[in-house]
């Protein structure tokens, strides 16, 4: 009897940790998948390294910002960037799509795509070394480094704005 | 509606062809380019004493290389045949390596000069102003000597050019000489001795080599440029595409000089934006290319603009 109990018990704790692989795998239903939500998402994103950039762009031109703003926005660059490429841009999430201006090509260039967003990060991780030792020519540099690497997946795939 | 992907390469299509040729009625967008510009055979340097390093500046500055190579259909360098399509049908860049039977080898220096002032081949034949001579007519003759010097130090590829694609009227090339003696104001500009020498530097890099006006300033029925409306920008290019006001009128009205000069370097908006499409690829093959001082030349000359609508 006993023995049984803990079969059944056994069993429904596969069933349950099979059940959760499922969610994990598929991204579950929680947090599923409405494409205007997630193009809302990404935009915040892009907002939020612009933002950094801002910051950051305003110290190395003279006109503001102050080395721990600027080690704050190095850091906002840093963690988006860390980002997984199929969480940023998940199918089903180009131009039509809420505010979305990013081209179909995107997705048809995926290996590009995926090139050019892991450019992001280490890119933004020598800016926040940067940051840290607060060198303005040293920031300058790193910023137009990290800039590069957003112009480049710009010019590649987003609409123009209007 | 057409399937997406029809439509955006529509709307690629027309975007390049908005960028790259003046008789277009509207304007906006415009090349799109992924790899780099070519290697030069020598570093580009205004200031050098070899023509070729200093034609090397010119020919960036000038942005040759994004309409006179065919990267998306893996062509050679500067060998031409990329195709522009446009609503008055499909331009063929032409090759301008110095080939001499199918590219520009041939030609000499008063060609040449002829083709960028009078829009002129050396047949004596018009030149569609999809090549931007409206703009190019500006050029000192010392910067087409040496933008010719760097052209023939580069590797000649034989690849003949496409014909044109035209559509009656536009393709009849013997309606040109009308269309120039009405919009081509031949010849380089006196400088203006009022204003400083950093403003007359970035008049010209804006008005002739940066050929900016050619997107940037709204276009009349003929496709000539409006210049009572320099860089004002327009909301009607194609499929909806807005282009920026260049003049302190609008978007660009708050502009520090540094934000100018930002922009031009690594294409960054005040915001942290960045630009894409077009204008990313004219910062990549041209702007970010230019000296320090040329670019503050640039924004210098921008903010002096009379605001416009």
């Amino acid at each position: 009897m006993r023995i049984r109990f803990l079969n059944v018990l056994a069993a429904a704790a596969v069933s349950a940790t099979l059940v959760a692989a499922a969610l994990v795998v598929t991204g579950g239903p929680a947090v599923a998948a409405d494409p205007v939500e997630q193009v809302k998402a990404r935009e915040a994103l892009m907002k939020k390294m612009g933002g950094g950039m801002k910051v950051i762009g305003q110290f190395v031109k003279g006109e503001g910002g102050t080395q721990e703003e600027v080690q704050k926005a190095a850091a906002a660059i840093a963690e988006v960037s860390a980002n997984d490429v199929a969480a940023v841009f998940p199918q089903g999430t180009a131009q039509g799509v809420g505010d979305s201006h990013a081209k179909p090509e995107l997705w048809a260039q995926w290996s590009k795509t995926q090139q050019l967003w892991s450019d992001v990060r280490p890119a933004a991780a020598k800016l926040v070394d940067a940051a840290k030792a607060g060198d303005k020519a040293q920031v300058a540099q790193a910023m137009q480094a990290t800039g590069k690497t957003c112009a480049n997946c710009h010019e590649e795939f987003r609409i123009k704005k209007q | 509606m057409r399937a997406a992907p029809l439509r955006v390469l529509r709307m690629r299509v027309l975007r390049i062809a908005a960028a790259l040729l003046p008789l277009a009625l509207w304007a906006g967008g415009g090349a799109r380019a992924a790899a780099p510009a070519p290697p030069t055979s020598v570093p580009a340097d205004p200031a050098s004493s070899d023509p070729v390093a200093r034609g090397a500046y010119v020919f960036q500055a000038a942005g040759c290389y994004g309409c006179h190579t065919d990267e998306k259909g893996g062509g050679k360098p500067l060998a031409g045949g990329r195709a522009l399509k446009t609503p008055f049908g499909t331009f063929f860049t032409p090759n301008i390596t110095p080939d001499p039977q199918t590219g520009i080898g041939r030609w000499s220096d008063a060609d040449f000069i002829r083709a960028f002032r009078e829009g002129v081949r050396p047949d004596g034949a018009a030149l569609f102003p999809a090549f931007p001579y409206t703009s190019y007519t500006r050029m000192t003759d010392q910067d087409l000597r040496d933008l010719k010097a760097y052209l023939f130090a580069q590797a000649p590829v034989s690849q003949p050019n496409t014909p044109h694609d035209l559509r009656a009227p536009f393709g009849w090339r013997f309606l040109l000489p009308v269309w120039q003696a009405m919009h081509l104001d031949e010849g380089p500009r006196p400088a203006d001795p009022s204003r400083p020498a950093e403003w007359n530097r970035g008049r010209y890099l804006t008005e002739a080599l940066g050929h900016c006006g050619e997107c940037h300033t709204p276009r009349n029925a003929l496709g000539a440029m409006e210049l009572s409306r320099a860089y004002a920008g327009t909301p009607d290019g194609p499929e909806g595409d807005k282009v920026p006001n260049l003049t302190p009128a609008k978007e660009m009205a708050d502009w520090s000089l540094g934000d100018i000069e930002t922009f031009l370097e690594i294409g960054m908006l005040p915001d942290g934006d960045f630009a894409g499409g077009s204008m990313a690829e004219v910062v990549r093959n041209s702007t970010s290319r230019l000296t320090k001082a040329d670019r503050r030349a640039i924004a210098v000359y921008l903010k002096s603009l009379p605001p416009a609508q």
